[in-house]
Parts: structure tokens; C-alpha cells; sequence
């Protein structure tokens, strides 16, 4: 049961990652990829508010398992890597990388503190 | 008459319309994905404290899986529905940002430093090694 919750879930949050960070996308006047970056950090911060809480329901398992979908690694990685990293990497590369590693704790810890 | 009904790739063409078709491959490749994360992680659940080994198993092959399909794509006819159920869809929600996250929190926070800058290394350094494999492993594969 809690499978079939969380894959359902799951697949609500891709389509929500595709409709949000596209949107976002398109918004960016840059060259880094702000659309995955605002779903990645939307995305945990939402997972540091569930976990904050201490529910453990129903609710609260569907609400991670969109998170679960809404974010993505994959994506990262490889935007990462279209950045340059080969052979030396570009510093756009690292701020993607280390930045968006570093501010993923950080909006985590900001959700489980506002709500615990 | 079976021209009339297949594009040049062989391919229907769209009945319905392209945002619609687009949503439909997220959410079918997103219930893949979704379901073998969940799988895998209700199997294999991370014990408090410990290296969430499945977590990093996951993001890495999605990594590794992600560069391979999108290095094959650009020798391909693959067409952008292919992008929107594997890449998006399946990959992009197999593999998870916020739980990577919540993971190095709750180690940090439980007093297992080494543990979580440990996990966050191996993600993001072998996240990066898997795709450029992966691109490199479909590039010479074609």
C-alpha cells in the first residue's frame, strides 16, 4: 500500500517538476539551470517541513513521495557536467554543484526548524 | 495506407494535443521511476546513522543512466516524447534531490558528520564521474 501511495505520488511530482522547472526555465535569462535548481531547493525545503512536523500518516508519506518526484539528481548531474567540467572544472560548474549541494541542506534544515 | 496513418519515423501522429501527450509521457515514465525508487528504498531502508547506500545507489545510476540516454539520443531519431518519458519522466523521479538532502541533514543533525559529508561526497563527485561515463559509453557505442 505505502508503495502504491508513493509511486503515485512520485509521478505527480515529475509532472509537476516538468511544469515548474520548465516555467522557471524559460524565466532565466541565464546559462545556468535555474529550473532544476528551484524544484531541487522547493523540493527539500517541502521534505524538511514534513519531516519537521513528525506526522507520519498517510498525508505526510504522499506529500514526501511528491517530493521524491518533484526533485531530481539525475538532472543535476548531468546540467553539471554540460557546464564544463572536463578537463578543468568551469566555476559555473562548481556553483552548480557544491551551491546547489550546500544550499540543499541548508533550505532542509530551514523547513524542519520552522515547523520543529 | 499505412503511410497514411505513420509519420516518417514510423510513428502515429499526435491525436491529442502536444502538452497533453508531453504530461502523459512525465507521468507514465514518473510511475516507472517513482515505483523502483520506492521499491528499492522500502527494501533497502537506511538505517538511522548508517551510509544511505541506496539512496546513493539510486542517484548514481540515474546519473550514469542519464548520460548514457541523452549522449545516444543526439545520434538518434528519438523524438522529444522519448526525452519525456526516460529522461524526465523514468530518470528524473527515479533519482531525488530532496531525500539526498534530508539524508546529510539528519546525519549532521544526529552528530554523524563524517557520515553525511561522506554521503554528500560520494553523490556529487561520483554523480559527476557516472554521467560523463555514461555520455562517454553511448557516445562510442553508436
Amino acid at each position: 500500500m505505502t508503495w502504491v501511495v508513493a509511486t503515485v505520488a512520485g509521478s505527480l511530482g515529475a509532472a509537476l517538476r516538468y511544469l515548474v522547472g520548465g516555467a522557471v526555465q524559460r524565466r532565466g535569462r541565464g546559462t545556468l539551470p535555474v529550473g532544476t535548481a528551484a524544484v531541487n531547493l522547493t523540493g527539500a525545503f517541502v521534505l524538511g517541513v514534513i519531516l519537521g512536523t513528525g506526522h507520519s500518516g498517510w498525508p505526510w508519506i504522499a506529500a514526501a513521495a511528491v517530493m521524491g518526484g518533484f526533485t531530481t539528481f539525475s538532472t543535476w548531474m548531468v546540467e553539471t557536467v554540460a557546464l564544463g567540467v572536463v578537463p578543468r572544472p568551469s566555476l559555473r560548474a562548481v556553483i552548480n554543484l557544491y551551491g546547489l549541494a550546500a544550499l540543499g541542506v541548508l533550505v532542509v534544515a530551514l523547513g524542519y526548524y520552522s515547523t520543529n | 495506407m499505412s503511410n497514411s496513418v505513420t509519420n516518417h519515423r514510423g510513428e502515429r501522429p499526435a491525436r491529442v494535443p502536444a502538452g497533453l501527450a508531453a504530461m502523459a509521457a512525465v507521468i507514465a515514465g514518473g510511475l516507472v521511476g517513482s515505483g523502483m525508487r520506492a521499491a528499492a528504498l522500502l527494501r533497502w531502508p537506511a538505517a538511522p546513522g548508517a551510509f544511505p547506500v541506496s539512496t546513493l545507489a539510486i542517484n548514481l545510476a540515474g546519473a550514469f543512466l542519464l548520460g548514457l540516454f541523452l549522449a545516444r539520443r543526439q545520434r538518434s531519431v528519438a523524438g522529444p516524447r522519448s526525452v519525456q518519458f526516460w529522461a524526465i519522466g523514468v530518470l528524473g523521479s527515479f533519482t531525488t534531490f530532496s531525500l539526498f538532502s534530508l539524508e546529510i541533514f539528519e546525519l549532521l543533525d544526529g552528530g554523524h558528520a563524517a557520515v553525511g559529508l561522506a554521503h554528500a561526497a560520494a553523490s556529487t563527485l561520483g554523480g559527476v564521474a557516472l554521467a560523463i561515463l555514461g555520455a562517454r559509453l553511448g557516445e562510442v557505442g553508436q
